[in-house]
Formats: structure tokens, C-alpha cells, sequence
């Protein structure tokens, strides 16, 4: 393993210290690795809370800022944080007055946590609604637990920034649930990730291979095939996410290409200009767009391409202003 | 003496679970290494520190409080579903309407169950399913069987270590269907389920230490 890290007991600490110290107007860290926005949103407002494994940045600390997240409890690497942390961040994030919105990516440790934390803010009368992130479709159409996937982003973003605009907690809900039945994902791999603790590869692939429909952590899915070039990946990916989710010529969607890692920059323009070439030829119009790195898992190499349906209320929340160290709209 | 379980005795059965844990730590890893990322050891040591030292300490008195302290310590370590499972069963047990500050039998029984009721509001995980369930159930159960059966809590403790050992070992046999282990199918065939494990030595722990209070 080849890594620039110190002693791997420390190594979640340490990246959240290096994410504050850079970004020191944007982010603090308080507690029990709970990162929290530097200066905190005015009381009477909604505050926005999730929380997951390490190993994935930016995700999803790199997301508490201004017009997006409040706070975010970050776990142990590729593992949920536990419940007591959760539940600290929710009484925390219940000072505001508003209520707390939960935004939980489904994966079973999360849940796990989340779901008793939920239970306990109940038992405390916090008001606190949880929405759980359910767009990664998988190559298997009879899986039926979708996971969490890089569709995480225009949740938190849209909910984000109507809580900034002084939504209700139900009013912010909704428009998190509206968002999150309208989002689809489809993972690629073609290299896995080295665990940086154990030094171990996540998974096996051959080096001739790629499989569709891989969960963040390698979790199997059914498309192993030999690789193939960026349009034709991208056309076997877009046509099950489209169908999928039931996109007619004439919809607008947001189109968002995540690298998994070690996936350069140039492979995800040339993916993203493939899907936007396709979806011109169906007429579908692409109406937001975002390339780049928003959830990995270390040098895995591959990508997830993700489609959301807009509407003129989504589309004007994704617009409005946000200052989170890697997500800006000014 | 009575049969009963106050605030020392259920610190010495935290205290002996911890040793028990301790001892095992490495090969509860070894277990977890086939089917996860084999720190379950390392886990399972940071979660009887919290038994511990949440256990042990002079304040509160009122049981239900303590362990829902207990519990809520527990849950604070990041271990995965292990952690935040075997917390749950510690916290839930408070949910029992037991003694303020004494168990006897009947209501050792009711908070061993009352925790199993809180486990499986959260994990939809059934026996079988090769998880730490496969082992908790089997000794809530023997637990309960013996408390109505008007046996001391030193016998319904040895029943209840005896069929969570047995719950245990049986997972040896079965394939994961549960938390991330089943995403490898048939490779976990073979050896134990690592959670299951560690509920079987907790209750191995449980039982020496009720025991060496001097009960009978």
C-alpha cells in the first residue's frame, strides 16, 4: 500500500483536522469528530444533519457549509459513526429551535445507527424527521434495497438551501423526499480500493473487467463484463438509468458524473460529454450538471453516473447560494 | 442471602465479561476476517472498556439508569452493527420495569427480554441469518425458561451462557444473509459468526461473574 498517512489508529482525527484547518472560516470541528459550520445558521431555521463512514472524501464533511449541511458525523473508515454520536449531533443541531432534518444514506450500518438515535430523539421529544437516500439502482433488477449513493448531493443541497430560506421542517422534508424519489445512480468499477487500515484490496476484478451496479464499498453486483469504451459504458449505464427511473423525451434532468477516486478528470469529461450526446438524441434536456469528485473510495478507479428529474422549484433550490468547502454556488 | 442482582453484582458481571472479551479479542478478529474488515476484536475490547468503566462507577444507583448508561456508552463506540446492537440490548434492558435497586429472577428475565425487544426493533436479522441474534436469542430464552422454572439467577445464568455458546457454535454451519458478510455468500461457511462469539463469552462473563459474588 502506497499511501502518505500516519499511524492508521489516526487516521480519521487526522483528515477532519486537515479539513477544518483548511477551511477554517467554513468548518469547525466539535465534540466527537461532529463537523459543524463554522459560523451556525441563524435560530428559527432547519437545521441539516447526516452522517457516515471515512474514506470517502470529500464526502460527506466536505458538504457542512452554508446553504447545505449544519453538521455531519463522521464514523471510522467505511463504517457508520455510532449511535450515541448521532444523537449528540441531533440535540445539538434541535437547539435551533426549527427541528432537525436527518439525512441518512442507506447503508445497513447507518441505518442502524440512525433508526436508534431516532428512537432516543423521540423518547427526548426532539423534532427531528429523517429521510434515508435510496438512488443506487443495481444491474440486478430483483435487488430491492437500493443504496446510498453519490444521490446524497442534490438532497442535501435542495434541502439545504430551503431550510436556509426558512422552509418548515415538514416543507424541507418534503422537498428532500421529492428530490431523493426522483434520483438514480448506477456505480462502475474497474479497480478497487486499498483499505487504508488493513492494506487489503476491497475486492477482485480482472484487469480487462469492469462491473456494473458495484456498491460504495465494492459490494457485489451482477454486470462484471470485459471493459469497453467510454460511449458504450456510458450508453449501457444511462439506458438502465432512464428506464429506471421512467424519463420521457421532453423531461429535464440534472446529470451529475462522480469519480470513484483514481478516475481522472478526463475520463469523466469524456463520459459526461457521451451521456450528454445520448441524452440530446432523446430529446431529454440536461439542465444541471456537475463533474467532478463528490463521494469516492480511495484509488478506487470508476465512476457513478447519476440522473435527477428537476422541476422549477428543484432547479432554483440547486441555484441558490452555498458555501461548503467543496460545494460553492455563488 | 437473597437471590438477587444489585448495582456490585452487575458491576462484577461487566467486569468478567470484559476479561472474557480481553482474552478472545484475537480471535474474535481471526473470525471477522473472513467475512469483514477483522477488527470486531478491536471493536468488542473498546466496547467492554465501556462496559466497564460505565459499570463500575459510583454514581448512578438506580439501576434502570445505570444500564441505560451502560448502553448509551456502548453505542458511543464506533463498531458497526456490533456495537450499536449489544448498546441497544444494554439500554433496552431499562425499558423493563425491574427493581430500583435490585433484580431478582423474574426480573432479570424481564430485562434480558425487554433488551432482545429493543434488538429487534432495529435489526430485522432473524436466527439463522449467521449474526450475534443466533446466540442472544437462544440465551434471552433460556434465561426466561429458567426464571420461570424457579430456578436461582446462577443457574439461570449458566443456562443462558450454555445456550448462547450452543447458538454460537451453531453458526459455524451457516452462510451470512446479514449487514455487509453477505455480499461474500458462500465464503463464510466454515467458521463462526464473530458477533455471535462475543455474545456467547459476554454471557460466559455474566455468569463467572454473578457467580464470584458467592451466590448460589
Amino acid at each position: 500500500m502506497k499511501k502518505f498517512i500516519n499511524d492508521p489508529k489516526h487516521l480519521v482525527t487526522e483528515l477532519l483536522e486537515g479539513l477544518v484547518l483548511a477551511f477554517p472560516n467554513k468548518v469547525r470541528l466539535a465534540g466527537s469528530r461532529i463537523v459543524l459550520r463554522a459560523i451556525p445558521k441563524t435560530s428559527g431555521k432547519v437545521r441539516l444533519v447526516t452522517l457516515g463512514g471515512s474514506g470517502h472524501e470529500p464526502g460527506l464533511s466536505g458538504f457542512v457549509g452554508e446553504g447545505i449541511l449544519d453538521a455531519s458525523v463522521a464514523g471510522e473508515i467505511f463504517a457508520a459513526p455510532g449511535p450515541a454520536r448521532c444523537l449528540e449531533a441531533i440535540r445539538a443541531a434541535s437547539g435551533g429551535g426549527a427541528g432537525v432534518l436527518f439525512v441518512v444514506l442507506n447503508h445497513a450500518g447507518d441505518v442502524l445507527s440512525a433508526n436508534i438515535a431516532m428512537e432516543a430523539a423521540a423518547r427526548e421529544d426532539i423534532n427531528v424527521k429523517m429521510v434515508l437516500t435510496q438512488d443506487g439502482i443495481s444491474s440486478d433488477p430483483n435487488l430491492k434495497d437500493r443504496r446510498g449513493l453519490v444521490g446524497f448531493l442534490p438532497v442535501y443541497k435542495v434541502a439545504g438551501a430551503a431550510a436556509e430560506q426558512g422552509f418548515s421542517l415538514d416543507a424541507c422534508c418534503k422537498i428532500a423526499e421529492r428530490m431523493e424519489r426522483n434520483t438514480r445512480t448506477l456505480a462502475v468499477a474497474v479497480r478497487p480500493a486499498t483499505h487504508p487500515t488493513t492494506g487489503k484490496a476491497m475486492f477482485e476484478l480482472g484487469d480487462d473487467e469492469m462491473e456494473i451496479g458495484m456498491g460504495q464499498h465494492g459490494e457485489a453486483g451482477t454486470g462484471r463484463m470485459k471493459l469497453k469504451t467510454a460511449d458504450e459504458t456510458a450508453e449501457i449505464m444511462l439506458k438502465m438509468l432512464l428506464a429506471n427511473l421512467g424519463v420521457s423525451s421532453g423531461e429535464e434532468l440534472l446529470v451529475i458524473i462522480n469519480g470513484g477516486g483514481a478516475t481522472t478528470l478526463m475520463e469523466l469529461w469524456i463520459l459526461f460529454r457521451s451521456v450528454a450526446l445520448l441524452l440530446d438524441a432523446k430529446n431529454i434536456k440536461v439542465v444541471r450538471s456537475a463533474v467532478g469528485e463528490f463521494i469516492t473510495t480511495q484509488e478506487q478507479a470508476g465512476f457513478q453516473m447519476m440522473i435527477a428529474r428537476m422541476d422549477s422549484e428543484l432547479i432554483r433550490l440547486w441555484d441558490a447560494p452555498a458555501d461548503a468547502p467543496y460545494f460553492v454556488v455563488r | 442471602m437473597t437471590d438477587a442482582i444489585g448495582k456490585t453484582e452487575l458491576a462484577q458481571m461487566f467486569v468478567k465479561a470484559a476479561e472474557e472479551i480481553r482474552r478472545e479479542h484475537q480471535y474474535l478478529s481471526e473470525l471477522d476476517s473472513v467475512a469483514g474488515d477483522g477488527d470486531h476484536g478491536t471493536t468488542m475490547l473498546r466496547v467492554v472498556e465501556r462496559l466497564e468503566a460505565t459499570a463500575t462507577a459510583n454514581t448512578p444507583e438506580n439501576l434502570r439508569v445505570r444500564l441505560r448508561e451502560v448502553g448509551w456508552s456502548v453505542m458511543g463506540v464506533d463498531g458497526g452493527a456490533s456495537s450499536a446492537l449489544l448498546g441497544t440490548f444494554f439500554a433496552g434492558m431499562a425499558d423493563a420495569e425491574i427493581g430500583d435497586s435490585s433484580m431478582n429472577c423474574t426480573d432479570v428475565a424481564k430485562a434480558f427480554e425487554a433488551g432482545l425487544r429493543a434488538v429487534s426493533r432495529q435489526t430485522k436479522a432473524q436466527p439463522g441469518d449467521k449474526t450475534l441474534i443466533d446466540a442472544l436469542r437462544p440465551a434471552v430464552s433460556a434465561l426466561s425458561a429458567a426464571a420461570a422454572r424457579g430456578k436461582t439467577i446462577r443457574q439461570a445464568l449458566k443456562d443462558a451462557a450454555l445456550a448462547a455458546r450452543a447458538g454460537a457454535d451453531s453458526t459455524k454451519d451457516l452462510v451470512a444473509r446479514y449487514g455487509r458478510a453477505k455480499f461474500l455468500g458462500e465464503k463464510t461457511r466454515g467458521s463462526p459468526d464473530a458477533g455471535a462469539t462475543s455474545v456467547a463469552l459476554l454471557f460466559d462473563g455474566f455468569c463467572a461473574g454473578f457467580a464470584s459474588e458467592g451466590k448460589s
